[in-house]
């Protein structure tokens, strides 16, 4: 009974099935799975600008290179120190911006508006605006306002500093983008739920914490894990703030894998470098995925 | 009595309401500041931008506009990034709607790993492949064209796209239309372009407003594969020109501003839908 269904359906469809996907398929293949395998292969050859022929083998020298080089080392903490401390903001900040603007406020369509404004842009345009804001030249806003008030000017962009501003910047743009995403899945739980609270007893904090934080897990997942990966890729905002710069200070794992792995042509090496970049994305997919189910198993 | 008391309460919770949204407001108008004091700069002289950075401008300097439309070639920048876009979304919307139909539609073995292969991209970020997606574009001779930025900014957003479709036909396209269809003897084409594509306008508004987004704000893959000049996107004109005049102050603004417009005015007359858009995408990729 269910082999003859099953004929059917596939009849319903029969050799329509290839045809229909076939243009998707030949684009993926061409310029996702077939770099994604040359990424691989390279990875284990001495492939760079001055011997882009006759490719030789040689093991997992490039691997140790990644690892030995300090560069690439300072680009991986400084990725997942942004990936994280934007992610962490995003859901403090952006869980209880949904909850009140989720309230019957007069203004709230214009609110969210407001606040999800940054985030239609590009980062490489948000990154100049605060390049230009931060500054520390005459013309810098903040430094400009402290000037008039009489305060000492601040340097943003001290070896110390730096990171952490552009990570400021991007936690202005990206709030509103997972305020959003809280948003919708507040609109999914039932108000019943609230009013039976509501009857016994409970006040707006504790239905906050008993009610609206177990049912927001998957929101909070979905941010977690696009922030974390969204964070691990950050180059734009880098790009036009710091340039990776001072000194190192603000290298991540895209500006190092574009100046090493492209302009410079170490091209192996920059696979290599890619490969581990793989492997730290899925490890922190993998990780989040078993801490998230952990706590909705916790509290549910 | 107890009347009395309930409306007690609500006009508490009204006054609590009242002042939430006085916070709010508040916050948002701090919010709003940096993209405040980028429109009043681009139209302010140096001197003045630096004695009052947030008051409005005394005398409106729209030559600092047409300077910056000069410098960055603002027609060509923003044809080429226009054609970028609308090309991209287009492709996306076409080949993942027929892809995603078909793997909605067929619960064979093969349709399952197909799915399953295209999932696995939203697992792979495109970045680490940048080496070899560099070497391929330049093998099959497509450096420094607009079809390269095309090409994979449809294949990095091909995994979305099927996800979305599969999902929204499984869930809300009734599989007795086509059939009753069927019977009325259309093909398996006609089927799809005329009965089934017009159910799937949500579906495709999101899939339309993500992409869009996606694409018009990539910068990696014109960085990449765009060297020329007359090929180049606006965010390469706003950085080719920012590095170029860094000490010009008030050209630069404008430039920013230039660089902007365009989504938002998207975003000026979409908003609702973009949000909308926005939160279907996240909640269902």
């Amino acid at each position: 009974m269910t082999k003859t269904k099953k004929k059917r359906e596939c009849g319903s469809l029969g050799h329509y099935f290839i045809l229909f996907i076939l243009p998707a398929l030949i684009i993926y293949l061409t310029f996702s799975i077939l770099p994604f395998f040359f990424t691989f292969i390279y990875s284990f050859t001495d492939y760079s600008d001055i011997k882009i022929k006759d490719l030789d083998f040689v093991g997992i020298k490039n691997y140790l290179t990644v690892l030995k080089t300090p560069l690439m080392k300072i680009a991986i903490k400084n990725s997942l120190i942004y990936a994280v401390v934007l992610t962490g903001f995003q859901v403090i900040l952006g869980l209880p911006l949904a909850v009140v603007l989720n309230k019957k406020l007069k203004t709230r369509n214009l609110l969210r508006a407001v606040y999800f404004f940054p985030a239609v842009f590009s980062s490489l345009i948000i990154g100049y605006l605060w390049n230009f804001i931060l500054s520390s030249s005459d013309y810098g806003l903040i430094n400009n306002l402290l000037h008039q008030l009489g305060v000492n000017t601040v340097n943003f962009f001290t070896a110390d500093r730096a990171l952490y501003s552009v990570i400021f910047t991007q936690i202005w743009q990206w709030t509103g983008w997972a305020m959003v995403i809280f948003l919708a899945n507040l609109q999914g739980i039932s108000p019943e739920l609230y009013e039976a609270a509501a009857i016994d007893g409970a006040d707006g904090r504790q239905q906050f914490f008993r009610i609206t934080l177990p049912l927001m897990c998957p929101s909070v997942k979905i941010i977690v894990v696009t922030g974390l990966i969204g964070g691990m890729k950050a180059f734009d905002a880098i790009y036009s703030m710091t340039s990776g710069g001072p000194g190192n200070a603000t290298e991540t794992v895209m500006t190092v894998m574009m100046d090493k792995g492209i302009s410079d042509g170490f091209y192996a090496v920059g696979s290599a470098f890619g490969v581990c970049f793989f492997i730290i994305v899925l490890l922190i997919s993998g990780l989040t995925n078993k801490l998230m189910s952990k706590w909705s198993e916790a509290i549910g | 009595m107890r009347k009395r008391r309930i409306r007690q309460v609500s006009r508490k919770e009204q006054r609590k309401l009242w002042i939430t949204e006085m916070i709010m407001v508040v916050l948002a108008v701090i919010w709003f500041i940096p993209v405040y004091y980028l429109i009043v700069t681009t139209l302010k002289s140096p001197q003045e931008a630096t004695q009052s950075p947030l008051g409005l401008p005394k005398v409106w300097m729209f030559e600092n506009y047409v300077q910056a439309w000069n410098k960055m070639e603002y027609p060509r920048a923003l044809f080429n990034t226009v054609q970028i876009t609308v090309l991209a979304v287009a492709i996306i919307v076409l080949i993942t709607s027929l892809a995603g139909y078909a793997m909605a539609r067929t619960r064979t073995k093969w349709g399952n790993r197909f799915f399953l292969l295209f999932l696995a991209g939203l697992m792979v970020p495109f970045q680490m492949n940048i080496v070899s997606l560099f070497k391929i574009v330049k093998t099959i001779g497509l450096m420094n064209t607009v079809w390269a930025v095309i090409l994979v900014d449809v294949a990095i957003n091909i995994p979305q796209g099927i996800f979305l479709f599969k999902e929204f036909i499984e869930s809300s396209v009734p599989r007795e239309l086509e059939e009753a269809a069927e019977i009325d003897g259309c093909s398996v084409i006609q089927k799809f372009f005329v009965i089934v594509l017009p159910l799937l306008k949500p579906v495709i508004a999101t899939v339309v407003i993500i992409v869009t987004l996606n694409v018009w704000n990539e910068f990696m893959t014109p960085l990449l594969f765009i060297q020329s000049r007359e090929n180049s996107v606006i965010l390469q004109e706003v950085s080719r020109n920012i590095g170029q005049f860094s000490t010009d102050w008030t050209a630069l603004f404008p430039m920013l501003m230039l660089g902007v417009a365009p989504l938002m005015l998207f975003y000026l007359f979409m908003q609702k839908y973009i949000i909308a858009g926005v939160a279907a995408g996240a909640v269902k990729g």
